[in-house]
């Protein structure tokens, strides 16, 4: 309803004709729908629950680059896969008690390259007496030959009541139960032989084994992936009726991941990049909004009083204004993030807290000067003479005179705000709990990821920060016409 | 017009402190001030328009702005007479010989509020004195809030459309979702006008209001004025530094000189029995439609411009610029002289030794 | 042959919201020695006719049509070089409130005798020397020239500023309002000093103001302008004391006179938006008198007595 009435107004139809506007107008929108669905759709405490649990990301490959580069690159690196069965193809019952699930993961192998490992994990496995399930591995190649009981894994009696549930992850590479096998089965089919020992300390590698047909050239034994679709079968052997598995998932470690690569811990940078924009948002909108509001006040508080209110904020405002902030920004997170500290503030806060105590002065000092010719204008002596209080007069009558101006500080402050935020957290005094932009880089840095060539680590976080700081600028400099009406040009 | 003395101004003095210079702190001198009100006296009786005329930097303004409490004075009384419905409401203790209120005291604020309502001002620029992102509804309606004058939206409206006619803006929805930047400027001091005479006032100070309006319709402004007066029963006090407009509308002119009042006297007397060389001088200088005039250099009697009112000249204020100046002019400082009844001069030149 | 020849002259402001015809079909000659008073309320175009004449419109206006014809040179056709050199040397300006336009860094004397330095070859010393007569001229002492402008009152101003319209000898000088920020004594100084200057140096004036009085104390013509048009155009007695058009009559009757106590009248209304006027008579809907024919057409200048002119289908 209120709508129709914005885009009829004149200043809005100034702002809106600028292209610089518009395009800070796009900007934004983007950004304010990306924070919309990452608050819809993530944990709010993703930063520890996720981000910062390395449990989570160990599967994943390190250091890989966004799976976009095989457009641009040749061999083709191989994709990260997952593959997670929940439901078992077939379920027999065994006489005597117990059940035989049988779980199937078929995997589609399309590259000159083997997977860095593979992983498979047995998610809750629960059963209720001392009989332990016990899960039978195999696997079937692309040329028909048949790895028979790779590994027989079993869940080991625990302590405590029923039922008992136990989780497993299976590198496939050095895991004992798996060396045997590969060795028998490498004799067996193309009569090579390789003790157990050189399949466990990964001189050959045991996926290698799996994936690869041997060739050898020039006395090395070499393998060279074999494409195809690959058959794992697992087999349950439960002793109880109640007893029965949650899950089987199958990681082929690839080189290449997701849509922005991971870093050194594996983590999804897509995942932490997103994540970045609700919170610089935040950050952005608070501070600036705060800042704005105490120095609009302050500055038509000191210029409509004047006398000693006036000289009090101002002497306040001149030493805010002389501090360096960087420094005294480094002191307090430093102060807050020691853990030897009393103070449990989260050191994001604090930087929020510190640009706003320090960034009202300036306003107020410019609100002050504005405030100074309006509160000589007639009209505003014409509502003292009809009986207004010093509060309407402030508020009605002087703050919708300099409110525009306010409002295209507010945005100004914004991108500073944000960047501010990123060169602390770059500084390695961030919240570690939050991800955010400057924090990616800062861990970047930390692993030398330009001197190895993981610029999918650094550039995408720093051209973010670029983005969301141009955003507010351009609208800013949209709205600069309709603040200060000499702008406009006819 | 009778003899009921609706606003007495004794002794008024209003004194803005300059900034003290560096050299001034050093030496602890005291700081200097301009001395924009320095000590007058008069009385305005109810019903009639009382005009205050000089230069630029007279004090009349200055003035104008005491009576209305929009700054407080240096020194000096200004008594005034509430009308009877608000005199009901004050307390007896703070009344001066039973109808008056000393409006240079510090008043409480409910008393202060009522009293606004009794003295309202009109200023020169009807481009300021309308807030330019209100609209006339919104302008007019704050008074009555601040007052709580209507209870209702619908009464207020009513309020609001019966002043926008009294001041002939119909019809009056034409003009009350109107912005300021949209009315002509005697459309604008119309407004101004209404929002000074919603509140019931007894005394309105005019300040310069049509002084920079175009010529042919200040005698509409004028004249609309006038006719507001008549029917309220309105007094004014008629600022202006247009002495032809000031003998068109005033029953009596005051003539101010660098913060003093050097001639006062029905407007008659002023333009016909001039006393003061000073008011001589003003007279002499006003522009007349006479084309025969082109071909005579018009006698100004007096040398210069008005002083700084920082350092103001010892004795008579006005002797450097006088051509009648005498020794006692440069010593003394001349009392107000009634030389007439209800002509008072402070010259010298009138004085009875 | 006169010294000024504006014929059919336009001047518009092309702005986004529609053409301002600020000066429209606007016909006058000016003799030497002549001062013409150029009267109308705000907006009526009377300040944008001055810049026109010396050829500094203000963006988004120009010259739409007619011609200025000064001495035989017709200015509309001159380059802005050439217009450069017209500018000053022959005619000046005093703008309104160029006292307060006075550069605060450099003396009186450098600013009056700088154009003398740059246009004239004068050495600094000569042009200094000349700076101080011409002081002297509008009443100053010549040590002024040693002054800055903050040392100066207003009046002192204003005569410096006169002085500065005089130094390159203009053959006319156009007055915009050169008294409206003095009070009325210096005000009535001012006054003398430009009749003192007319006589003294034969030299021609277009004096701009909205005060007729004004007029009537300089003038020996007078043009009285409404919404872009000059509505009569007559020697001072004419206008003054036989004025025959509806407009004139109402803004002579709307000055209060000191000694004359009859009424004062106003003309109702408010003058017209010059993106779109009123068909016809510009003046019709402000017009006590108004015919049909107002209405539909636009009436022609005619002479009502020699040198007498109204537009008024009236005559």
């Amino acid at each position: 309803m209120k709508l129709a009435k914005i885009l009829e107004n004149e200043s809005f139809r100034i702002f809106i004709r600028s292209v610089v506007s518009k395009a800070g107008l796009t900007f934004l929108f983007v950004m304010v729908a990306i924070s919309i669905y990452v608050v819809a759709t993530m944990p709010l405490d993703f930063g520890i629950r996720v981000w910062s649990n390395p449990k989570l990301w160990a599967d994943n490959p390190k250091n890989a680059p966004p799976i976009w580069v095989n457009y641009f690159s040749n061999p083709k690196l191989m994709e990260h896969v997952r593959i997670v069965i929940s439901k078992p193809a077939r379920v027999e019952s065994v006489e005597g008690g117990g059940k035989i699930f049988t779980y199937v993961v078929t995997y589609r192998h399309g590259y000159e390259q083997f997977p860095q490992t593979i992983i498979i994990r047995f998610q809750n496995v629960t059963y209720y007496t001392r009989y332990t399930p016990v899960i039978e591995v195999s696997v079937r190649r692309p040329d028909r030959l048949v790895i028979e009981r790779l590994f027989v894994w079993r869940a080991l009696t625990t302590a405590g009541k029923p039922p008992y549930v136990r989780s497993e992850r299976i590198d496939i590479e050095g895991y004992k139960e798996a060396a045997p096998q590969l060795s028998t089965f490498l004799l067996r089919e193309f009569n090579i032989t390789i003790t157990p020992e050189r399949i466990l300390s990964r001189e050959v590698p045991a996926t290698e084994i799996i994936m690869g047909k041997p060739t050898v050239k020039d006395e090395n034994l070499q393998f060279k992936p074999l494409k195809g679709r690959y058959v794992f079968t697992f087999k349950v052997r439960t002793y109880s009726d109640k007893d029965y598995v949650g899950g089987i998932a199958m990681v082929f470690v690839g080189r290449a991941y997701g849509l922005m690569g991971t870093d050194n811990l594996g983590r999804d940078l897509a995942l932490g990049l997103i994540y970045g924009f609700p919170v610089a948002l935040l950050i952005g909108v608070v501070t600036s909004v705060m800042t704005t509001a105490i120095g609009a006040l302050a500055g038509i508080v000191s210029g409509y009083y004047g006398g000693f209110v006036d000289e009090a904020i101002q002497r306040v405002c001149d030493v805010l204004n002389n501090i360096p902030l960087l420094p005294l920004l480094i002191l307090m997170t430093f102060i807050v993030k020691n853990p030897a500290s009393k103070i449990k503030i989260s050191p994001l806060a604090v930087i929020v807290m510190v640009l706003i105590a320090f960034g009202w002065a300036g306003l107020a000092i410019v609100i002050r000067s504005m405030v100074l010719p309006i509160k000589s204008q007639p009209f505003i002596e014409a509502a003292i003479a009809a009986g207004a209080s010093k509060l309407r007069v402030m508020f009605k009558h002087i703050l919708p005179q300099v409110a525009p101006f306010i409002f295209a500080q507010m945005i100004f402050f914004t991108p500073s705000a944000i960047l501010s935020e990123a060169a602390i957290s770059f500084l390695g005094l961030g919240d570690p709990s939050i991800p955010t932009w400057g924090q990616i880089l800062e861990a970047s840095y930390r692993a030398q990821a330009l001197q190895n060539g993981f610029w999918w680590w650094v550039i995408p976080p720093g051209i973010l920060i670029m983005y969301a700081a141009i955003t507010f600028v351009f609208i800013a400099q949209g709205l600069e016409p309709v603040v200060e009406p000499r702008l406009r040009t006819r | 017009m009778g003899n009921e003395v609706i606003l007495r101004v004794m002794g008024l003095k209003k004194y803005f402190p300059l900034r003290r210079t560096l050299k001034e702190i050093l030496m602890f001198k005291k700081g200097r001030s301009v001395k924009a009100v320095d000590g007058i006296d008069f009385d305005i009786h109810r019903g009639e328009v009382f005009c205050l005329v000089g230069e630029s930097g007279c004090g009349k303004t200055t003035t104008g702005r005491l009576v209305t409490r929009l700054i407080p004075p240096t020194s000096g009384r200004m008594l005034f007479k509430p009308s009877p419905q608000t005199l009901k409401h004050l307390p007896k203790e703070i009344l001066v010989d039973g109808e008056y209120v000393e409006l240079s005291s510090k008043l409480p604020k409910n008393i202060s509020r009522l009293l606004r309502r009794e003295i309202q001002i009109i200023f020169q620029d009807p481009f300021g004195s309308l807030n330019p992102r209100m609209k006339v509804y919104d302008i007019l309606k704050e008074p009555l809030i601040i007052h709580g004058i209507g209870s209702t939206e619908d009464e207020r409206r009513k309020l609001i459309f019966k002043a926008l006619e009294e001041v002939k803006l119909t019809p009056p929805e034409e003009f009350t979702g109107r912005f300021p930047h949209m009315l002509s400027g005697g459309q604008r001091q119309r407004v101004a006008i209404a929002r000074a005479l919603l509140l019931g006032p007894s005394l309105i100070v005019a300040d310069e209001p049509v002084s920079m309006l175009d010529v042919s319709i200040r005698a509409e402004i004028l004249q609309l004025m006038i006719d507001l007066k008549e029917k309220r029963g309105l007094t004014y006090i008629f600022i202006t530094h247009d002495l032809a407009v000031a003998s068109y509308i005033c029953n009596r002119i005051a003539v101010m000189y660098l913060g003093k009042i050097v001639e006062v006297a029905p407007t008659d007397e002023i333009i016909n029995k001039t006393l003061h060389p000073y008011t001589k001088a003003l007279l002499a200088a006003v522009p007349e439609p006479d084309p025969s005039n082109r071909f005579k250099i018009r006698e100004v009697p007096i040398k210069g411009e008005v002083p700084s009112a920082v350092v103001i000249p010892p004795g008579c204020r006005f002797h450097p610029r006088c051509p009648y100046a005498m020794d006692v002019c440069r010593r003394e400082e001349p009392p107000s002289i009634e030389y007439s009844p209800h002509h008072k001069v402070s010259c010298w030149l009138y004085a009875r030794r | 042959m006169a010294l000024l020849d504006v014929k059919k002259l336009k001047i518009y402001y092309y702005t986004l919201s529609g053409i301002v015809k600020a000066v429209d079909n606007v016909t006058f000659s000016l003799e030497k020695g002549e001062v013409l008073g150029l009267a109308g309320e705000s907006g009526c175009g009377k300040s944008t006719l001055g810049y026109g004449l010396i050829g500094l419109i203000p963006p988004p206006g120009r010259v739409a049509g007619g011609s200025i014809v000064l001495d035989g040179k017709e200015l509309t056709k001159l380059s802005s070089e050439e217009l450069r050199k017209v500018r000053w040397n022959e005619i000046s300006m005093i703008f309104q409130g160029a006292m307060n336009a006075l550069n605060p860094v450099y003396t009186v004397g450098f600013q009056l005798a700088e154009p003398l330095i740059i246009h004239k070859g004068f050495t600094k010393r000569e042009a200094l020397e000349r700076a101080a007569e011409l002081l002297e001229a509008v009443g100053l002492h010549r040590n002024m020239v040693r002054r800055y402008p903050h040392e100066l009152s207003g009046g002192q101003k204003q005569r410096v500023v006169i002085a500065m319209s005089l130094i390159l000898n203009p053959k006319l000088v156009i007055a915009d309002e050169p008294t409206t920020a003095l009070d009325v004594v210096v005000q009535a100084q001012i006054m003398n000093l430009f009749k003192k200057i007319k006589n003294e140096y034969r030299l021609s004036i277009i004096f701009i103001t909205h005060d007729l009085s004004l007029i009537a104390e300089i003038a020996d013509r007078v043009a009285i302008m409404y919404a872009g048009k000059i509505v009569e155009i007559g020697s001072s007695e004419q206008v003054f004391n036989n004025p025959y058009h509806p407009y004139t009559k109402g803004l002579l009757n709307s000055i209060p006179r000191i000694r004359h106590k009859e009424k004062i009248t106003w003309i109702p209304g408010v003058p017209p938006d010059l993106r779109a006027p009123p068909p016809g008579c510009r003046f019709h809907p402000r017009c006590p008198y108004a015919m049909d024919v107002c209405r539909r057409e636009e009436p022609e200048m005619k002479a009502v007595e020699p040198g007498h002119y109204v537009a008024c289908w009236l005559y």
